[in-house]
């Protein structure tokens, strides 16, 4: 799965039409990417995913018991598969507790949020830490683990009587999908926080069962210990400051509707497992609070202006008259310049829509390439930009939406290599800011990406006079005579177009992978 | 086999709005029984850096859900409601109940832990005495004996001994809670799209159905399990007396062709235009399917 356009062909539209073959599966592969074969699951999970894709199937029931058998196999193989029981080794047990509530009244900071929100500049200081949506974690965890690299968020810099000072909490998708992954043991607490974890003292020595109420710097190699040993403690008091929960229960308690405090819709947390799975890095992005205000009127009214304006140099056309002078040309630039009267959408580095994103067509995920040096707090601005979108409650969106959900991310420009006519399909593709939709249909994921194009910058006929010009019988120095066009007919043309361009990922039909919106 | 079960009642957890369903036994059975495969959606613990496997648990249409229900096979649980109760007030017997079985799954894990060590150190000592065997007259024979090597699912980290031998269980995160939250729920009425005759329809018939999404219709038609069959259609839904647009037909047609498929659409009868004699479920559906005509 690409998300991205960098693997894009470019040169080309030859180049990209072998390209595409390639990257684009075809209808039966689309289908055999989605075959679950458990037998071969089953069979060696280091098998590779082209060789489970190949996986045979019929056209329809012939009736033999060779089929049948087939059929019972793997559906034998699923349940195998299925019935795994989640083990954690005593050696690398990481538990959370669930407290939902012990943020609920925490006033979450301004400034953080503008840090996050404005990643291309936020990120970059040091003392600023991303957006840390502290009342929506419910999860804490005990010691460290290395997914807290990823994972979790600590509320640093408080004093030191704080219960549970340092600890890491998770928000709810992070503590479900690592519950899901065998990764954490969770458990509903029948005691409070402050008996689990019990306030610091700085003469008291973990000799009870709370070998978790050191400060948080614990190494990894003490928690192993420690958590060893809080396993040794006899039964009953194993179970005495709560009981692990299970995966069902997990669901019950972090999944929710949307915009429930301490829960995540079903639909964003399969976005988000389904991009974990596949190595992404993801975070929740920061609430959008006055993202599109730094942007002053009067510069959007020159901006729009200066659009509608044919640049100083280039005569108005007449407001009568043949819409090319009559004249001798002897190259198609100036021909083309005079019938340059439709104003086009020009990028710009602030959003040009007056609108605010909604629900759900705004940003709810920041998703970030693996990269090594990668962790929570400290990461470039990011990759891609995600809206998730059900499939089945939401319509196409609006002109209005979709171009507020672009807006709402920073520019994003091509890069620096692609200049040249011979990258123009790269530079248009890519666009000049651009968001990512996931469109959830039960769990079936497909992402489309929403880019702001500018057709308008792309001048075409500055390359008609060059030697190689397309229709090279009729170019050259030869004169060329100039066909009227009455002006009039021209006024419904006069509303200005913005261009967008959709490109899908993984999307069947191909025929839908770019589409002109009609203004 | 699981599934004798002439009266299982599917437990179908509704979160968030959302159906879903926990335990493999009743996936197995709604699958084999009702030809309701839904989807999982849940990442494998045994491999969970891949999107092709997906396990536990699974989604379910809300006419999925619905059509259980109107079998008389299911019920609906609100799971966070029930959870919630069930955990604030849990009484001494519920709980040691839980917790008794919680040690019966921690005592199989531990089992399971051990054989697959024991399992793990045989074969790392049987290819240690075929390396050292061979390796003194012919070196070529080490390579079958690696790749011969069988790997389990379940010893993730076979080579690595336990650091201290303690009795100390491992802990297990059980998939479902069972035994925590009592069975039986409201049979609360679910809201289904309007394609839900066409999908009731096709059941009836025996065909498998899983989302439209990959092949750009309501819904992707299996002739059978789609373990082992291709999609026959695609299909939508419309209304009785909708006014289907001939370039709908056309799109849908063509996109079905371009992926293999034959383009399904059907719709249901009012019930006011027809006999009430004719209750029997999908009597009252009419499908057609288009395909391309190369001329």
């Amino acid at each position: 799965m690409s998300l991205d356009d960098d693997d894009m062909p470019t040169t080309a539209p030859i180049a990209s039409a072998s390209a595409d073959q390639e990257d684009a599966p075809t209808g039966d592969e689309v289908l055999e990417e989605e075959i679950q074969d458990f037998r071969l699951f089953r069979k060696d999970k280091n098998i590779s995913a082209q060789t489970i894709r190949k996986g045979e199937k019929d056209f329809e029931s012939h009736g033999t018991r060779a089929q049948e058998n087939a059929l019972e196999q793997s559906r034998q193989a699923m349940k195998e598969v299925l019935s795994y029981t989640r083990v954690h080794q005593t050696r690398n047990l990481v538990r959370g507790w669930y407290f939902p509530d012990w943020w609920a009244e925490w006033p979450e900071k301004e400034d953080e949020s503008a840090a996050g929100g404005n990643a291309t500049q936020g990120t970059q200081e040091k003392d600023k830490r991303p957006f840390a949506h502290m009342r929506d974690r419910v999860v804490i965890l005990e010691g460290s683990s290395v997914s807290s690299t990823y994972l979790g968020r600590a509320v640093t810099s408080q004093p030191k009587e704080t219960l549970a000072r340092g600890k890491d909490w998770l928000l709810p998708e992070e503590a479900l999908y690592l519950v899901e992954r065998g990764s954490l043991d969770l458990w509903w607490p029948t005691r409070g926080l402050e008996e689990i974890f019990p306030p610091w003292k700085p003469d008291v020595k973990d000799s009870e069962a709370h070998p978790e109420s050191e400060p948080a710097a614990t190494s990894e190699a003490e928690v192993v210990g420690h958590a060893v040993e809080s396993n040794t403690v006899n039964e009953a008091d194993e179970y005495d400051q709560g009981i692990p929960l299970s995966v069902q229960a997990a669901y019950s308690l972090l999944i929710g509707n949307d915009g429930e405090r301490g829960k995540v819709s079903l639909q964003k947390f399969q976005v988000y497992s389904n991009l974990k799975r596949a190595g992404y890095n993801i975070l929740r992005a920061p609430p959008l609070t006055k993202q599109c205000t730094p942007q002053t009127p009067s510069v959007t009214l020159w901006q729009w202006l200066s659009s509608l304006l044919p640049s100083g140099s280039e005569p108005q056309p007449r407001p009568y008259g043949p819409l090319i002078q009559p004249g001798l040309y002897r190259s198609y630039v100036p021909i083309y310049r005079q019938m340059v009267i439709i104003p086009r959408h020009k990028p710009s580095a602030a959003p040009s829509s007056p609108w605010l994103p909604e629900d759900p067509f705004s940003v709810h995920f920041h998703i970030w390439k693996a990269a090594p040096k990668w962790s929570k707090l400290r990461h470039p601005p990011p990759d891609f930009y995600l809206a998730v979108v059900d499939a089945q409650e939401t319509g196409v969106p609006t002109f209005q939406e979709i171009t507020a959900l672009v807006d709402a991310t920073p520019p994003a420009p091509g890069k620096p290599e692609w200049t040249g006519p011979g990258r123009m399909y790269a530079r248009l593709k890519h666009g000049h800011r651009n968001a990512l939709v996931a469109v959830v249909d039960h769990g079936i994921i497909n992402y489309m990406r929403f880019a702001e194009g500018a057709f308008g910058e792309e001048l075409l006929f500055e390359r008609f006079d060059s030697r190689n010009a397309p229709r090279s019988g009729k170019g050259g120095g030869r004169a060329l005579s100039s066909s009227v066009i009455d002006t009039g007919t021209l006024d419904k043309f006069s509303k200005q177009p913005s261009e967008l361009c959709v490109s899908g990922r993984k999307v069947e039909p191909k025929d839908n992978n770019t589409l002109d919106d009609d203004p | 086999m699981a599934s004798p079960m002439a009266d299982r009642q599917v437990r179908i957890s509704r979160i968030g709005g959302r159906y879903l369903a926990f335990d493999i036994e009743d996936v197995v059975y709604i699958r084999r029984h009702h030809g309701i495969c839904a989807i999982l959606m849940g990442t494998m613990p045994q491999n969970p850096t891949q999107n092709i496997f997906l396990g536990l648990p699974i989604e379910l249409y809300a006419e999925e859900a619905r059509l259980l229900i109107d079998k008389k096979v299911a019920y609906i649980a609100d799971e966070a409601t029930e959870h919630l109760s069930q955990l604030k007030t849990m009484d001494p017997t519920a709980r040691s109940a839980y917790l008794q079985s919680l040690k019966m799954q921690r005592k199989t894990a531990q089992l399971g832990l051990e054989d697959a060590k024991a399992k793990s150190k045989a074969q790392y000592q049987r290819r240690a005495q075929t390396i050292t065997a061979s390796s003194s007259d012919n070196p070529n024979r080490t390579k079958p004996a690696s790749s011969g090597r069988e790997d389990s699912l379940f010893d993730s980290q076979p080579q690595q001994p336990a650091p201290v031998a303690k009795l100390a269980l491992p802990a297990v995160t059980p998939t479902t809670s069972n035994v925590l939250v009592a069975s039986g729920g409201s049979s609360v009425s679910i809201q289904v799209p309007a394609s839900y005759p066409l999908y009731r329809f096709l059941n009836t018939r025996g065909y498998y159905i899983t989302p439209g999404l990959r092949f750009g219709g309501d819904y992707s038609v299996y002739p059978g399990d789609p373990f082992r069959f291709h999609a026959h259609y695609m299909a939508n839904s419309y209304g009785w007396d909708e006014k289907v647009p001939m370039l709908d037909l056309v799109t849908s047609g063509r996109l079905g062709t371009a992926v293999k498929k034959s383009f399904l659409f059907g719709s249901q009868q009012p019930a006011t235009a027809i006999a009430a004699e004719s209750a029997n479920p999908g009597e009252d559906v009419r499908v057609f399917c288009i395909e391309w005509a190369g001329m």
